[in-house]
C-alpha cells in the first residue's frame, strides 16, 4: 500500500491480518510477512497521527478538482491545539 | 398626454371655458368626448398621486404564477375584492405562493391597469399572519413532498466513514463557520484535508449555488464526506437551506452529507435530508473529524492484537519444534548409545541445524518485533533459544564453528552460560555414512 493510503484502508487491513494471525492456516513464513506488513501499516498510520498542521484547501473552476491552498484565519481558538 | 389629463380636470372645474359655456341657442352644446386613453391614464395618476403605498389585509383567491414569474390573485373579504400583482422581481422573493383562502397582508401601491381600465394593487411585500408566515408554509410544503418520497426516511441514511481522507466543505469562504469547522478539525485530526467550496449563503439564488457545491465536491475522487456548514440567522437568512434543489443535491450525493446549519433550535430542510444533522458546524466537524486519542487507542489495540496473533503462531511452531527435538533425540540415543562422542556430535549437530533455522527465523521476528513500540512478544530468547557466542560476541551459525575444545557462551534469556565443545562436530553425511 502507497504511504498516502488513507488510515481507514490501513486500519481495515491490519484487521484482516489480525484475522488471519489468529487461524490456523498460515505458514510461519507467510504469518511472519503479515505480521511485518502489519507493522509497517501501524508505523505509517502513527505517522499520520503525528501530524500537526491541516491542509485546507478550495476548490476553484466551473469543473474538474483544480484546487488552492487557502488560508483560513483561526481567532486564536486553535492556537492551544495539542500536538 | 399630460396637458389632455390636466384638461381633464381643468374642465370641469372651469365653467368660463368656451367649450362648456352655455349658448343661447335652443341646441344642447355637444359634450366634449375623451378618449378611453384619456380616461385611464387621468384615472391612473389620480389614483397613484393621491393614495399612498399601503398595507391591505384580506383573503387571497386564485393565485397565479404565470411563466413570466409576475403573480396575479384577488384580495377580499366579505364584501370586496381588489385585483392584485405581484411582479417578478418581487416575486422571486417570496419562498412559496400562498394557499386559496389564505389571510394575507399585502403592501403596495394602487394603481389602474390602463390597457384594461383594471384597478388593481401593485405587491410588492406578501406577508401571510399565521405563525412562521411564509417560510413555514413553504418549510412544510416542500417537507411534505419530501417525505412522500422518502428523501427524509431515516433508513436512507448513510453511516459517516470513520476515517476520512478529505472532508469537502459547503460554506461562505469568509464565515464564521468555515473558521469553526476548521479550528476543531485541526484540533481533532489534522491528518485530514479540507476542501472548501465557497458559495453565498443566504439571498435570492443561495440555495441553487449550495446545491451546485454540494454536487461539484460530491465528484472529487478522494472526497469521502460533505459538511454543509453555516452559522445562525433568521429564516429568511437560512432560506437558501430549506430550497428544494439543495435537498436534492444532498440526496443524491454519493457520499454522506453531514448538515451543520443554523444553531440548535433551526431545522432546515439540508438538516432533514442530511445523512447526519449536526446542530452547529462545530458539531458537525466534530461528527467528521475522528478524535486523536481515540484513533491512538485504536492502533493501539490493534498493535497488540498483532502481537498476539504473531505470538500465537510462534507457540504452536515452538511446541511443535520441541516434539520434534525430543523425538531425535531420543531416537539418536538408542542408535548411538555406544559413543558418547557420537551422542554429543548428533545433539551439537541437531542444536546447530535447529537453531540455524530458528535464528533466522527469530532475527526476522524481533525485527518486526523492534519496529512495533512497547509491544515485545517475540523476545527470541524468552521463547526459550539460546544463542553460541564466540569470545568475540559473533554468533556462531555452522559446525565448522565448533571446533572441539573451543570455548563459547550460550546467551539465554536472562544470562550467558559457559560452554565447551567436547566432541568434533560432524556433518549429516559423514555421519550417515559411518553409522550405514
Amino acid at each position: 500500500m502507497a504511504n498516502d493510503t488513507g488510515l481507514d484502508a490501513r486500519l481495515k487491513r491490519i484487521e484482516e491480518i489480525v484475522a488471519a494471525l489468529d487461524s490456523d492456516t498460515l505458514d510461519l513464513d507467510e504469518a511472519l510477512a503479515l505480521f511485518e506488513e502489519g507493522v509497517a501499516h501501524l508505523g505509517h498510520a502513527r505517522e499520520m497521527l503525528r501530524k500537526t498542521e491541516l491542509r485546507v484547501e478550495e476548490l476553484i473552476g466551473p469543473e474538474g478538482d483544480a484546487v488552492e491552498e487557502m488560508s483560513v484565519r483561526d481567532e486564536g481558538e486553535a492556537e492551544g491545539a495539542d500536538g | 398626454m399630460t396637458d389632455n389629463t390636466l384638461d381633464l380636470f381643468r374642465d370641469s372645474s372651469r365653467p368660463d371655458s368656451d367649450v362648456d359655456r352655455p349658448r343661447v341657442t335652443s341646441q344642447p352644446p355637444a359634450p366634449r368626448v375623451w378618449t378611453v386613453r384619456q380616461v385611464n391614464r387621468a384615472s391612473r395618476l389620480l389614483l397613484e398621486e393621491t393614495l399612498p403605498r399601503l398595507w391591505v389585509g384580506g383573503e387571497v383567491a386564485n393565485f397565479r404564477r404565470q411563466r413570466s414569474g409576475h403573480c396575479y390573485f384577488t384580495l377580499k373579504d366579505e364584501v370586496a375584492q381588489l385585483r392584485c400583482v405581484m411582479f417578478r422581481r418581487d416575486a422571486a422573493r417570496l419562498p412559496a405562493d400562498p394557499e386559496e383562502g389564505m389571510t394575507l397582508r399585502v403592501f403596495g401601491g394602487l394603481t389602474l391597469y390602463e390597457a384594461r381600465g383594471v384597478f388593481q394593487l401593485i405587491v410588492s411585500r406578501l406577508e401571510t399572519e399565521s405563525e412562521g408566515g411564509m417560510w413555514k408554509l413553504a418549510f412544510d410544503r416542500l417537507r411534505a413532498r419530501l417525505d412522500a418520497e422518502g428523501l427524509t426516511d431515516p433508513s436512507r441514511k448513510r453511516a459517516l466513514p470513520a476515517f476520512p481522507r478529505t472532508v469537502g466543505i459547503v460554506t461562505s469562504p469568509t464565515s464564521a463557520a468555515l473558521r469553526d469547522v476548521v479550528a476543531v478539525v485541526a484540533r481533532r485530526a489534522p491528518w485530514l484535508r479540507l476542501l472548501v467550496r465557497g458559495t453565498r449563503v443566504q439571498g435570492v439564488g443561495a440555495g441553487d449555488e449550495i446545491a451546485a457545491a454540494v454536487s461539484r465536491l460530491a465528484e472529487v475522487p478522494d472526497v469521502d464526506v460533505i459538511v454543509v456548514a453555516r452559522g445562525g440567522g433568521s429564516i429568511e437568512d437560512l432560506w437558501g437551506f430549506n430550497e428544494e434543489a439543495v435537498a436534492r443535491a444532498v440526496a443524491l450525493s454519493p457520499v454522506p452529507v453531514v448538515s451543520g446549519v443554523g444553531h440548535e433550535t433551526d431545522v432546515t430542510i439540508c438538516d432533514l435530508v442530511a445523512d447526519l444533522r449536526a446542530a452547529t458546524p462545530s458539531a458537525a466537524a466534530e461528527a467528521v473529524a475522528p478524535d486523536r486519542q481515540w484513533v491512538a487507542g485504536r492502533l493501539e489495540t490493534l498493535g497488540q492484537r498483532l502481537g498476539r496473533g504473531l505470538a500465537g503462531q510462534v507457540r504452536s511452531r515452538r511446541w511443535w519444534l520441541d516434539q520434534l527435538a525430543d523425538s531425535l533425540f531420543r531416537r539418536g540415543r538408542r542408535r548411538v548409545h555406544a559413543s558418547r562422542d557420537a551422542m554429543a556430535a548428533a545433539r551439537a549437530h541437531m542444536v546447530a541445524a535447529m537453531s540455524a533455522r530458528m535464528r533466522h527465523e527469530a532475527s526476522r521476528l524481533s525485527e518486526a518485533a523492534a519496529a512495533l513500540d512497547a509491544l515485545s512478544p517475540l523476545s527470541t530468547l524468552a521463547r526459550g533459544y539460546a544463542v553460541p557466542l564466540g569470545r568475540d560476541g559473533k554468533l556462531l551459525r555452522r559446525a565448522g564453528d565448533f571446533p572441539r575444545g573451543r570455548d563459547f557462551s550460550l546467551r539465554v534469556v536472562d544470562g550467558y552460560v559457559p560452554c565447551a565443545v567436547t566432541g568434533r562436530p560432524t556433518d549429516p553425511a559423514t555421519r550417515a555414512a559411518r553409522e550405514g
